[in-house]
Formats: C-alpha cells, structure tokens, sequence
C-alpha cells in the first residue's frame, strides 16, 4: 500500500498525489484529535458524521455503480447516438433534462457520468447530466416543496436555476473545455467480443464501487471535519449582508456537503438568511461539495474536478442570483 | 488492492451494513428510518458480489483462473495510479468506516453537537388543535417550542407538559442573555432529514432543577417558564419550570421528536 515513489516518474500502483494529500491530512487530523484527547466530544461527533454520510451515501453510490456498468456491460453506443441530438449544442439541455430520470442523490449521477462519457456521449451533454440530475429529479423537487411549504416558487426556482447551472456548464465546455484535462480509465470501452458481458460487468462493477467508495470515504471525512469544526453561530455574522450572505451560503454548502435530498430542510432552517440566499445554497449543494469532489477526482481525474467545481461554483451562483432576482 | 482483499472488503462491507440495518437498529445513530430498505438491500448485493468474487478469484489464496482471466488487464496503466489486477488503492481506507461500524459502533450525535448549532428552526404551524384537558400533556419538543412561540390562544398558559430528550449544559449564563443565573441547562434533541451530517438542534431551557450529567436522556415535567415576550410571540422565552426530572433510558431512534407515553 505505501511502495515508495520515485518523484520524477510516477511507476505504475503508486499513489495519486491527491489521495495521498487528503490521506496525509486526515490522518494528521485523526492523529492530532487523538492525540490530544481520545474521548474528546468532538471526535466522536466526528466519527459520527463521517460514518453516517458513509451509509447513507454507499446505497446511492451502489446504485449509481450498478447503473453505470449495466450501460457499460449491456447498452451499445449507438443508442445514446439516435437517442441525442447529432449537434452537441443542442445534446447538452436534452442530457440536462435527461437528469429528471435519475432518482438519487450526486453520489449516483458521478459514476453514470463517467460510464456515458466512455460510451461516446459528448462529454459536455454527460456533464450537463451529471450536474443536473441530482438537483431536479422528482424526489428532491418533492423534498424542497416539503421543506418550503407553502412556496412553490422556490421549488419552481431551484428546478430553473439548475438546469441553467447545468446547460450552461455543458455549453462552456463545448467552447474553451480541453479534452486532456479528463484523466479516465482506459478499460470500460463496452462489450468486447470473446468476453462474458456478465463477468466483464461484474470486474467492471466491482472496481468501480471499491474505487469510488474509497474517495467517498476521504470525501466523508473532509466534509465531517468541517461539519463539526465550523460551529453555526457564525452563520449569524454574514446574515445580514446580501451579497456576502449568497457567498457565505454557497461556501457553506460545498463545505458541508449535505446530501441533495436533504439540503433543503437545511436551508429552510437558514432561517435569518434571504430566499436567494438560501436558493443559492440549494443550486450549489448538489453540484459542488468536498465529497463530490473527491469522487469526481477519482472518476474523471484530479485536473479536471478542481476546474471544473472552481467553474461549476461560479455559474452555479450566477444562475442563482439571477433567478432569485426574478423569481423570488 | 489485491483481488483477495478486494472481496473481503465487500463482504465486510456488506456484513457491516446488514449488522447496523437487518440486525439491530444501530443505523439510526447515522440516517434516517427511511433508508433501511435502501441499505438491506446494498448488503445483500455487496455480499452476493463479495461471494461471486471468492469463488472466482480465490478466497484467501489467488486462484489460478482468476489469474489468468485477468492477464489482459496487466500492463494497463489508465493513468490514475493503479493498474486493474490490484485494484484501487484508495480503496484501502473503506475499511476504516467498515471495521468502525462493525467493532465499535460510534454513538449517536448529542450534546456536543447540539451546543453548537443555533437551534429551534420549527415550521409555521398554521392551527393548533386543543390540548387534552387532563392529566400532564405530552408534547414532542418542536410541538412545544411551537405552541410557545406561534400559538396565538395561549393554550399552554398554566399548563403542565411531559418532554422527552437529552441534557445539553447550558454555557455561561451571561454569554445567552436569556438565563437567569448558573444551574440552568437545555432539554434537547437533534433531528434529521437525511442523515447526522444535516442535524439540526431543538432547545428548551430548564430551570428549577439541577443538570444532570450532559448526554443523560431525561423526561421532564413542568410549566411554561415566563420570560422574553408574551406567550405566543416569537419573542417568547422557549423555557420551562420544572417540577421533576426523570431519567429515561435513549430512544432506539434517537433523531425523532417525539412525544412521550403520557403517565
């Protein structure tokens, strides 16, 4: 596990800088909290809350997994070809609306993603998918209209303003995104002739879930450290300008990285904080948040997920504040 | 990752999640109630694809098939650290939730957590029924902080109330404006929407009683404590007086608020 490493060139089975980075500071966390009091509280509601966002994310990343090989293993390139739109322009908001199909949480949509892109999807409509899908699919439309009740404009907000998220991010990377940025596994390239399909989903699938579950556990751990080291009463500080209100909320979300499902239940308990405020967390949570960021280093490489949240993070808050503007 | 410890990984993982889901309740500490189906069923896959991977593989010791039907992935390198024959590296720190939940569950998220979140974000209840006429009424937490602050008939003047929930100790009594001198501490409870990570705090001062031992689940019993505003603004003081403290033993679904069994 820990074969040293030539700095010049990387060999083969060494550890990406990445993991090794987000290893080294969790461990120097671990390390110092249990160091300095191994009873301590607050490494215990620590280990909570990194084990709880495990569980409840390994049932929506399963799914996501079994998805992605499936269409790997079984479905052939030609139908998402006949399926999309022939100009890419155009396949990018038809894969954002594709998203409403796909009840799960982010955890779901970053392995269907990277299936789509190596079956030949145009990798701007699969990013469009992926950004949109875990933000208007019908349960958290549901879960938004429960948690704001009464404010159907909000939900109505929050489905437009993702999908503008969504397409827009797509459209971007059709004109300045570079194709050596993604770093994806080479294998996967579908049904080979001469191979069992249910053996190759099977190897495939496995090395998917064990791959993407070990950046979600770095991921978990990132975000419960957070969770428990930013305590809320300094929520109370930026409630009160407008504009830093919508940055500090949108920080907020990609630091907590509260599943799609749930963030607006958080967000209607925001109370002292504007609607567009509270819009922008919602729009930003499901796109961007440390845990997603860790799994889309895994799947699409380290380049790309810093690029592309660093951009994602930008759009995503636009998009909401010009919705708010009019919507709200 | 080795393809040997690959299928242990998931048969751990599978047992870890039908031990906290199938097994005893102990998932509740982490999500929500909904989700079990959810994770009984990833158990099963992740235990039917761990025993598929045994037997194919070889389980503890490589098996000469699983060798060479992996030959052809040998000498791939896809540029993200690893060739396939041993799998993800990264993968390693699954263990470590893993052996967690199955060794040494940790606990349910209490009053560390709840001292540290502004609390009492309870929903506009546009109605309240009658409280029953007899007896102490028992109320879930949020029924109580939302009768005290948004129940326009006062129903809750002069009566007694049943509450259930954990002992938060109170910081310094200056520090929250509201308390009236040291002694005084919060009857809470912390519920969820979807998992501990999305926690949110429910609060009730206590005044009248010495605190119990923080984390001490506890039924209380006892009248609104005046303070703040009028009873029914948001102004209100969410405090109560109480006449006895009990302990009770943790709910097996600790995030709930619910009410308690009247007596």
């Amino acid at each position: 596990m820990t074969r040293a490493a030539p700095a010049r060139e990387r060999p083969r089975g060494a550890i990406p800088l990445s993991v090794a980075a987000a290893g080294a500071v969790s461990l120097l966390v671990i390390t110092a909290l249990a160091l300095s009091a191994p009873n301590h509280p607050g490494f215990r509601a620590w280990q909570t809350v990194y084990v709880a966002l495990t569980v409840q994310a390994l049932p929506f990343l399963l799914f996501g997994t079994v998805v992605s090989g499936a269409v790997n293993a079984f479905v052939p390139a030609r139908v998402f070809s006949r399926v999309l739109p022939r100009r890419p322009a155009l396949a990018v908001p038809v894969a954002g609306a594709a998203g409403v199909v796909l009840p799960g949480c982010e955890c779901a949509s970053v392995p269907v993603a990277g299936s789509l892109i190596r079956r030949g999807v145009t990798p701007a409509a699969a990013f469009a998918f992926l950004l949109s899908a875990p933000a208007v699919n019908p349960v958290v439309l549901v879960s938004t209209a429960v948690a704001f009740p009464g404010q159907p404009h909000m939900v109505a907000a929050r489905f437009v303003a993702s999908l503008a998220t969504a397409a827009t991010m797509g459209w971007l990377w059709l004109k300045w995104g570079r194709a050596e940025w993604l770093k994806m596994p080479a294998r996967h390239t579908g049904h080979r002739t001469g191979h069992s399909r249910w053996e190759e989903f099977r190897v495939g699938f496995q090395h998917d879930f064990l791959h993407a579950g070990g950046f979600l556990v770095v991921g978990a751990m990132a975000a419960a450290t957070f969770n428990v080291l930013v305590p809320r009463s300094v929520l109370d500080v930026f409630a009160g300008s407008p504009w830093l209100s919508v940055l500090f909320l949108a920080a907020l979300a990609i630091v907590l990285a509260v599943c799609s499902e749930a963030d607006a239940f958080v967000a209607a308990s925001l109370t002292g904080f504007s609607s567009t405020a509270r819009l922008t967390f919602m729009v930003v949570g499901p796109m961007v948040d440390v845990k997603l960021i860790a799994l889309q280093a895994g799947t699409f490489g380290r380049g790309f997920a810093v690029r592309f949240s660093a951009a994602t993070t930008v759009v995503a808050v636009a998009c909401a504040c010009l919705t708010g503007w009019w919507l709200l | 990752m080795r393809r040997q410890i690959q299928a242990a990984l998931l048969l751990l993982t599978g047992s870890a999640l039908l031990h906290i889901s199938l097994l005893s309740q102990v998932y509740l500490r982490y999500v929500k109630e909904g989700l079990r189906p959810f994770l009984i069923a990833s158990a099963a896959l992740l235990l039917v694809l761990g025993l598929v991977s045994a037997v194919r593989d070889g389980f503890p010791f490589p098996s000469r098939r699983g060798d060479d039907e992996s030959v052809d992935d040998e000498g791939v390198d896809d540029g993200h650290g690893h060739g396939h024959r041993d799998g993800p590296r990264v993968a390693w720190v699954l263990f470590l939730p893993v052996l967690a939940l199955l060794l040494h569950a940790p606990p349910a998220l209490g009053s560390y957590t709840a001292a540290r979140e502004t609390g009492n974000a309870v929903a506009r209840v546009p109605e309240f029924g009658p409280l029953p006429d007899a007896g102490p009424v028992p109320l879930s937490l949020s029924g109580f902080i939302a009768r005290v602050q948004q129940d326009r008939d006062r129903g809750l003047a002069g009566r007694t109330v049943l509450m259930t929930g954990f002992v938060t100790p109170a910081g310094p009594p200056a520090k929250d404006g509201t308390g009236t001198g040291a002694g005084t501490w919060y009857l809470s409870r912390l519920v969820v929407s979807c998992c501990a990570a999305d926690s949110r705090s429910l609060r009730v001062r206590v005044h009248g009683k010495p605190a119990p031992p923080a984390d001490t689940w506890v039924t209380v019993t006892g009248t609104w404590h005046p303070g703040g505003g009028a009873l029914g603004t948001a102004a209100a003081a969410v405090a109560i007086d109480a006449r006895t403290v009990r302990r009770v033993p943790q709910p097996v679904s600790p995030y709930q608020d619910t009410a308690p069994l009247p007596r």
